[in-house]
C-alpha cells in the first residue's frame, strides 16, 4: 500500500435547532489517501490479489485512528471509498466491501452490523457524504446520520481515498419515533 | 508500520475535547459547532518528507453578533467579549491536535463571514489583540499572524496561509491549508479559524534569504528584455 496522506476531521456540535446539545455531539473521520493498487494496469479481471494485498492493511491502519479521534466509544459508524478519475468505482468497492477491511473496525468498536458505505469517483476536492448507522442494530433510527468530507488535493486520478467515520451518539436533537412504532 | 508520525497515533487526541470548564463562556459567544481538521503528508512526489509534518485547522462556528447593526456600529465591546474566548478555545484544539505548543512551527488565521455580515465583522474577531495577541502567546509565537478572509456561503472552502511563528520570512514554512465547514457559515454566522503546522512544506528546496543571490532588475536585464 502506497500511502500519501492521512486526514483526520472531528466535528463537535454544540447547538442544533437553536438548542444546546449536551454533551456535544461528536463525529470523527479518518481518511487515507493511497495509490490505486490497480493504477496503470488496464482492465484487471481478478481484483482478488490487489484486495488481499491492501484491504486488511488499510482497515487495520484506519480503525484505531478513527476511534482515537472520536475519543470515546462509537455508537454509529460508516465507511467510504472515493476513487480518482482514472480508476473504477469497482476498485474502491474492492478495498472496502470485504470483511478483511471492515472487521478491523467492527472488532475495535465492538460492533456487529455491516458498515454503511459511500463509493464514488471524482476529482481531487470532491465532497462526499459518509452514511453512518448504529454499530449493533442498523434499524435504530436515531443513529442514521451522515458526515460530509472533503480533502482539498485528493484523490488524484490514480489514487483512492479510503475513510472510516464514527459517531459517539445519534443525531443531535434526534426525536423520531422508533421503527417499531410503525410496525 | 506506514511511517505515521507518533502524534497521529498517540495521546494528544485523547485530550482533544476535554477542558469542559469553559462551557458557559462558549455558550455565551453563540458557539454552534467546532471542527478540527488535521492532515499528515506521509509521502509527496513519491518520497517521504524528512520528517512527517502535521497541519491542522480549528474552526468555530459562531453567531454573528453584528448582523443588522450597520456600518457605523462600534464593534469593540463584542470583540472584547468574544475574541478572547475563541483564541483560547481554538488554540487549545490546535495544540492538542498537533502534539503541544513546542510542536507548532507555523501559524495562520482566518474568518469566513456569512452573507448577512460584513468582512469587517470577521476582521474584528481575528485582527485585534483580543484574538491575535492571545493566539500568538498561546502558540509560543512572535511573528505577525498571516490570514485569509472571505464572505461566503456555507461549505465554501477557504485556503489559509501559514508562516513561521517566530521568523515569518522562513521560506520553507510558507504553506497553506484548506478549511471548510460543510454547513457553515449560515448567513448570520461567522467561521473563525486558527491554523498551524508542525514543520515546513514536504520537500522545501527553494533556498532562503540567506542563500539567495543578489537579484535586481539590472542584474536580470537579459531575462527581462
Amino acid at each position: 500500500m502506497k500511502l500519501r496522506k492521512i486526514v483526520t476531521v472531528v466535528e463537535e456540535t454544540r447547538t442544533e435547532g437553536g438548542r444546546e446539545v449536551y454533551p456535544p455531539a461528536r463525529v470523527a473521520v479518518v481518511a487515507a489517501v493511497i495509490e490505486n493498487p490497480w493504477a496503470s494496469q488496464g482492465f484487471v479481471e481478478d481484483l482478488g490479489p490487489g484486495i488481499n494485498d491492501t484491504a486488511s492493511d488499510i482497515g487495520s491502519l484506519l480503525a484505531p485512528l478513527v476511534l482515537e479521534a472520536l475519543d470515546g466509544p462509537a455508537e454509529a459508524y460508516g465507511k467510504a471509498a472515493i476513487v480518482g478519475l482514472n480508476g473504477e468505482i469497482e476498485h474502491g468497492s474492492g478495498l472496502i466491501h470485504t470483511l478483511k477491511f471492515g472487521d478491523h473496525f467492527r472488532k475495535a468498536a465492538n460492533a456487529t452490523t455491516l458498515l454503511p458505505a459511500v463509493e464514488k469517483r471524482g476529482p481531487a476536492g470532491i465532497v462526499f457524504d459518509i452514511p453512518l448507522k448504529h454499530i449493533t442494530d442498523a434499524t435504530i433510527r436515531s443513529h442514521h446520520q451522515t458526515v460530509e468530507v472533503r480533502i482539498a488535493d485528493a484523490p488524484h486520478a490514480d489514487e483512492i481515498v479510503v475513510a472510516l467515520a464514527a459517531a459517539a451518539q445519534g443525531r443531535p436533537q434526534q426525536r423520531l419515533a422508533p421503527l417499531t412504532t410503525e410496525q | 508500520m506506514f511511517g505515521i508520525h507518533p502524534v497521529l497515533t498517540s495521546a494528544p487526541l485523547t485530550v482533544m475535547f476535554c477542558g469542559m470548564q469553559q462551557i458557559d463562556a462558549r455558550a455565551e459567544i453563540g458557539l454552534r459547532k467546532l471542527v478540527v481538521h488535521r492532515e499528515c503528508v506521509v509521502s509527496e512526489a513519491g518520497a517521504a518528507p524528512a520528517r512527517p509534518v502535521h497541519q491542522a485547522t480549528a474552526a468555530a462556528v459562531v453567531r454573528n453578533p453584528w448582523v443588522g447593526t450597520g456600518p457605523t456600529h462600534d464593534l469593540s465591546a463584542e470583540v472584547a467579549r468574544i475574541a478572547p474566548v475563541l483564541a483560547r478555545l481554538l488554540t487549545d484544539r490546535l495544540i492538542a491536535a498537533l502534539g503541544g505548543v513546542d510542536a507548532v512551527e507555523a501559524f495562520g488565521k482566518a474568518a469566513i463571514v456569512g452573507s448577512a455580515g460584513e468582512i469587517e465583522h470577521g476582521g474584528a474577531l481575528i485582527h485585534t489583540p483580543y484574538f491575535g495577541n492571545l493566539m500568538r502567546e498561546f502558540l509560543g509565537g512572535e511573528s505577525i499572524i498571516c490570514f485569509a478572509d472571505a464572505r461566503a456561503d456555507a461549505g465554501d472552502p477557504l485556503v489559509v496561509p501559514l508562516w513561521h511563528k517566530t521568523a515569518a520570512a522562513t521560506r520553507s514554512h510558507y504553506q497553506t491549508v484548506t478549511v471548510r465547514v460543510s454547513d457553515a457559515p449560515r448567513a448570520d454566522e461567522l467561521v473563525i479559524v486558527a491554523a498551524a503546522s508542525t514543520g515546513s512544506r514536504p520537500h522545501p528546496r527553494i533556498g532562503d534569504r540567506t542563500t539567495d543571490p543578489a537579484i535586481t532588475p539590472t542584474i536580470l536585464e537579459s531575462v527581462l528584455t
